[in-house]
């Protein structure tokens, strides 16, 4: 009779009787239930409470103007990386052993992002405008010694490109705006035939090629590398006061008639040279390209960007974050993306992206939610006023920081402001 | 010194499952798990979450182990050590109204029975 594995108080001699064993196991289920629902009251009170731990005013990301406290401390830390070669190759390395884009596409937003700080904080200009000029000149280095492909996915040597020379849009329109953002702040000489160069061959391939549509990689063409390919070409007529307006107006017009989803009404990220879609519409794309097109057409930009914010972007219990998909459309994670968190199907990739369209579109509480999940599940980590999220990588902070000082370049060009 | 620690480290004692003492302790456990894994720096192999290795001296699948333990740990300390801790209150107030009104109970019933018993 006495298995039960317990003392019963006052049961020290004689064997427990039924009564006194019901009583105890009444009195311990009672404990019990009151443990778990203090448990679930604890959680119903905490979880909503959990965002304000991580929530900060949306001045601490972006402010205007000037530059934000996250700004300076993102910047510290990616200008550390362009003093310090041995620190660099380790990131670099990296992030190549993954994807040789990053490293490209790390320094593009960089270069971008330094230029809009040195419109916004105009005494730490020469500083700045140094580590662009490194960045640029290496990056021109490379490209000139071990060929396009160094910057490019193992995959583009798998085909030929179909338009020959081969070139990639992808590195000529990033390349072609890190040199424009350079000399809209202030002009080198230097710098201006091989803007000119670039942005004729990029706008000779689209006047041959009837489709309008250009290759990154191999009979694959991206929206991201065809807007921001349009921005330089919008900014080389700023400087140099070439007129390429029809060109642009007649690729938006050709990309609202073919280039759209018709679900979600949103710009799709890849397709073929003859117009077949490849991807649909993705998060890791449309936020950027909402943001270049903010410089080509402000009304489409501004459709585009409403669109993803309602068909992507959500707020969970003060969280932001962002899909790489819409509803409509059902796609495979990859590269782009990062890994997709089942559930919630929140997308690294396209979260990350939609900083920058939250910050050019200025909406304060998706930027303030979504700042505050980069708080929570970015891992942040500060060393002597440097700033890097752990969870990221050198391209990931890169677009964060420029999503936390864009706004002056664009201002420039659209005001016609010379430099 | 057994008898000068005693008291202490009682606390450490196993305690009734999901009772106050219970709960602290398994807040304050996880507490310590992070913070050695933070301290033992497994916050840089977060970056796997974006596909980038932590560091390229580690094999991939340690990196994304060590990843996976720390990103685990930072979890329970944000969310279940804060939930813990509260519902460890909670219960204590619980428990104590809930003492308080059993003793009030206690009380009149008792100074009211005896004239009966004994009339």
């Amino acid at each position: 009779m006495v298995t039960v594995g317990f003392k019963l108080p006052g049961a020290e001699s004689r064997p427990p009787s039924c009564a006194q064993i019901g009583t105890f196991m009444k009195s311990r289920m009672k404990k019990l239930l009151m443990g778990l629902a203090a448990l679930a009251i604890a959680t119903l009170i905490w979880l909503p409470c959990l965002h304000l731990v991580f929530a900060r005013p949306p001045a601490e990301f972006r402010q205007d103007p000037g530059l934000s406290p996250k700004a300076r401390q993102l910047a510290a830390r990616h200008l550390r990386l362009w003093t310090d070669p041995a620190l660099r190759e380790q990131e670099l390395n990296k992030m190549r052993a993954s994807n040789a884009e990053w490293d490209f596409m790390g320094r593009s937003y960089l270069v971008w992002s330094l230029a809009n700080m040195c419109l916004r904080d105009p005494a730490s200009q020469p500083l700045y405008l140094r580590t662009m000029d490194q960045i640029i000149d290496e990056t021109l280095r490379l490209e000139k010694e071990q060929g396009m492909y160094f910057f490019l996915m193992g995959y583009a040597k798998e085909r030929h490109y179909l338009v020959q020379p081969a070139h990639s849009l992808f590195l000529d329109g990033e390349i072609a705006l890190m040199l424009a953002a350079r000399r809209v702040v202030e002009e080198k000489p230097e710098y201006k035939p091989l803007l000119t160069e670039r942005v004729n061959a990029m706008v000779g391939r689209f006047q041959k090629n009837p489709g309008m549509l250009l290759e990154s990689y191999p009979d694959e063409c991206w929206m991201f590398d065809h807007c921001v390919a349009l921005d330089a070409i919008k900014m080389a007529d700023h400087l140099d006061g070439s007129d390429h307006s029809a060109l642009i107006r007649s690729w938006l017009a050709m990309a609202k008639l073919k280039l759209v989803d018709r679900e979600s009404g949103l710009l799709i990220s890849s397709f073929t040279t003859d117009g077949i879609p490849l991807d649909g519409p993705e998060g890791s794309t449309i936020w950027m390209v909402a943001h270049s097109l903010q410089l080509l057409d402000e009304d489409f930009a501004r459709d585009q960007y409403q669109r993803a914010r309602k068909e992507l972007g959500e707020i969970t219990l003060g969280f932001g974050y962002a899909h790489e998909w819409p509803k409509s459309w059902r796609g495979q994670a990859d590269v782009d993306s990062g890994p997709i968190i089942p559930g919630f199907e929140i997308s690294a990739g396209s979260s990350g992206m939609a900083f920058i369209g939250a910050s050019t579109f200025d909406d304060g509480k998706f930027l303030t939610a979504l700042a505050a999940t980069l708080d929570f599940a970015g891992f942040p980590a500060r060393t002597g006023g440097r700033l890097k999220y752990c969870a990221s990588n050198q391209v990931g902070d890169a677009a964060l920081l420029y999503a936390a000082t864009l706004g002056p370049l664009w201002q420039k060009v659209k005001t016609g402001g010379k430099p | 010194m057994i008898k000068l620690f005693g008291p202490r480290l009682a606390f450490f004692q196993r305690a009734e499952f999901l009772s106050a003492k219970d709960m602290l302790q398994r807040a304050m456990a996880i507490s310590a798990l992070f913070l050695a894994a933070h301290l033992a720096g497994l916050r840089e192999f977060t970056s796997v979450l974006n596909g980038t290795a932590g560091s390229l001296a580690v094999e991939v699948k340690l990196g994304t182990f060590l990843a996976l333990i720390y990103i685990l740990l930072y979890l329970a300390f944000v969310i279940l050590v804060p939930v813990l801790v509260l519902a460890a209150i909670f219960l204590t107030l619980w428990q104590r109204c809930i003492q308080k009104e059993e003793n009030s109970r206690v009380t009149p019933e008792t100074s009211s029975g005896r004239p009966d018993a004994n009339g």
